[in-house]
């Protein structure tokens, strides 16, 4: 207790530096920037439907319909038609529980935004957060003046780790809030009773819904965020570790980058290398197995995706704290 | 603005984001308990019913709400336009009947849909039904790849030197068999509704071998006929004459499929059997 105390100031200090440095001042204005843009999209694409459609119904009959054309395709790979097979058996459970999907409201374009951009754009943002945290006191030359207070290094480190967590989870709830609030606007503040389903088990190219149970939204959009906040805070993890082993800021977040991009380009392609389910980009889309999305590969489940995620934190934990406290400083 | 003081700054930051990692923990154990330890649920739902358009002849309503179902020939698979014979059927009925609103429900054919698919579909599926409801005309094909997609898999375009006559003679009672449940079921859903079948037509006239093939396609159009006329609201438009002498100006490449100008002249034949 008397050591949680005296780590308080330098978290403190940790959180006011992150501030000072106005990196979430840059991610509120990325999301004040995108969330328009991609609401505006939407409406788009609402108002199209609108037009051509009288009822939400006859929307996802047309879309079913269309799923089932690019099956009876020769042209189509295999793996694309498994999951649009999928995502057939899913609408169609929609359809006959009479239950929109899609429905035009704040709270289901929250749900949908969130889910998007759980694998490239919140890694991103945290990149903005994490990468210089320790690589830029180098540059900046601080680091000395840091390591020479009567201070161990572990509590520089944890201090550090700390307020970035603090960020990390403000940042995720900070993006729900604002996109809520943005997108209200145009599809009104509804939506947070809606039913959606969740628990679909996928066999192979089936869907069994003996597990499927509805779940209003407002419960399914904190599992969301939970998740998504699981995926942040390992790619928090790892950018620290990366900026504690990289002198240069840009070296660090091209290296996260790098890492975060290949992952999401294996989820893609690499359904047949097997062992690339252990690369931990490759769980990031945590919000898959809530929607019931076949996974990247098959056989990953939830609780595999947590267990690498949480290895790969506890890792570049491991590696972070040992380097940074057995380094030499030299510049 | 005044600035706040770092004590404050601090302060603020400090239990928003305290606050919010605990929700998002929260969360992610609700998760975790939703998808380790999932429980089925029965969902009730409050049914939707759909009240039928009143049937009656189109000229007397305001509304004309046009359902396509079938296979290729209705998806409009040849036409490079994209818009096939239902798009069209929409266009003209415009021009048919200027004041009123027409408008195309849902175009739910599937590209190599056969007949005992298409049962199914009308039998379990809800999407179809409710589609079907709303439509005061409904138009529709089937029955083309009972006939001629005889080895399943094989692209149509290619059939043309495997297509063996004494098969098409023997897959016929079958598949009228089917269609006579399809289009009992089609009266279930929808009584009301002017129906309309496209008639088959012999793409392969113009190939020696294969000319005598429009024969039997006749008898399939006559036996269908024989179906639809039990309904007095159902019938059916001839294309077989569309695709003989003048098989180059309206078949498309595919040799199968109409083109553009092939729908079109469907779509005129619909549209004129409607009122």
């Amino acid at each position: 207790m008397k050591a949680l105390v005296r780590l308080l100031p330098l978290i403190q200090n940790e959180t006011l530096k992150i501030w000072k440095k106005k990196r979430f001042l840059v991610i509120v204005l990325v999301l004040l920037i995108l969330i328009p843009i991609f609401t505006y999209a939407q409406y788009r694409i609402k108002e199209t439907n609108e037009m051509n459609f009288k009822d939400w119904r006859n929307q996802l009959v047309q879309q079913i319909s269309e799923y089932q054309n690019t099956l009876s395709s020769d042209r189509i790979p295999d793996e694309w038609k498994r999951s649009q097979r999928i995502a057939v058996q899913q609408l169609q459970y929609y359809l006959d529980h009479d239950v929109n999907p899609n429905s035009p409201d704040g709270v289901t374009f929250t749900r949908s935004f969130l889910s998007n951009a759980v694998t490239l754009f919140f890694p991103l943002l945290i990149l903005a957060l994490a990468s210089d945290l320790v690589s830029g006191e180098r540059t900046s030359g601080t680091i000395k003046m840091l390591l020479t207070r009567p201070v161990c290094r572990w509590k520089i480190l944890f201090s550090k780790l700390v307020a970035l967590s603090l960020y990390v989870s403000l940042t995720v709830v900070v993006s729900a809030v604002l996109c809520y609030l943005i997108s209200g606007a145009v599809f009104g503040y509804k939506g947070w009773e809606l039913p959606v389903f969740t628990g679909f088990v996928i066999k192979g190219s089936a869907v069994e819904s003996g597990f499927v149970h509805a779940i209003p939204q407002w419960h399914y959009l904190l599992m969301e965020a939970g998740l998504i906040w699981v995926s942040a805070m390992t790619v928090a993890l790892l950018a620290l570790m990366v900026s504690v082993l990289v002198r240069s800021t840009a070296a660090s977040i091209v290296t996260m980058m790098a890492a975060v991009i290949s992952g999401t380009l294996l989820s893609n392609m690499a359904s047949s290398w097997h062992s690339a389910k252990f690369i931990f980009s490759v769980n990031l889309q945590l919000t898959d197995y809530l929607a019931g999305s076949p996974p990247p590969i098959t056989g990953m489940t939830l609780g595999f995706s947590l267990v690498i995620l949480v290895s790969w934190g506890i890792a570049s934990l491991a590696v972070s704290f040992f380097v940074f406290t057995k380094q030499d400083i030299l510049n | 603005m005044r600035p706040i003081s770092s004590g404050n700054l601090w302060k603020i930051i400090g239990i928003s984001s305290v606050l919010s990692t605990l929700l998002l923990i929260a969360g992610v154990g609700f998760a975790v308990k939703d998808t380790l330890y999932p429980k089925g649920e029965a969902f009730s739902e409050s049914a939707k019913v759909s009240v039928l358009p009143a049937g009656g002849e189109l000229s007397e309503g305001n509304d004309i709400v046009i359902t396509a179902i079938g296979d290729s020939l209705t998806k409009g698979t040849g036409d490079a336009s994209g818009e096939g014979y239902v798009k069209q059927v929409v266009a003209l009925l415009k021009q048919k009947y200027p004041g009123k609103s027409v408008r195309l429900n849902n175009n739910l054919a599937v590209n190599g849909l056969k007949s005992d698919r298409l049962e199914q579909l009308l039998e379990t599926d809800k999407g179809y039904s409710f589609a079907l409801k709303q439509a005061n005309v409904i138009v529709f094909t089937i029955g083309g790849n009972d006939l001629f997609q005889i080895l399943s898999g094989k692209s149509l375009g290619n059939l043309a030197n495997e297509l063996n006559l004494d098969k098409l003679k023997a897959e016929m009672p079958q598949g009228l068999n089917r269609l006579a449940q399809v289009v009992k079921r089609l009266h279930l859903i929808n009584p009301n509704a002017q129906v309309v079948y496209v008639g088959l037509y012999n793409p392969f006239y113009d190939i020696e071998e294969f000319r005598s093939g429009s024969l039997q396609i006749q008898q399939w159009n006559e036996r269908v006929y024989t179906l639809l006329h039990e309904y007095p609201n159902m019938t059916m438009v001839p294309t077989f004459d569309l695709f003989e002498n003048t098989i180059d100006r309206y078949l498309s490449s595919d040799h199968f499929h109409p083109n553009h100008a092939g729908y079109q002249q469907i779509a005129t034949r619909i549209v004129q059997s409607l009122e």
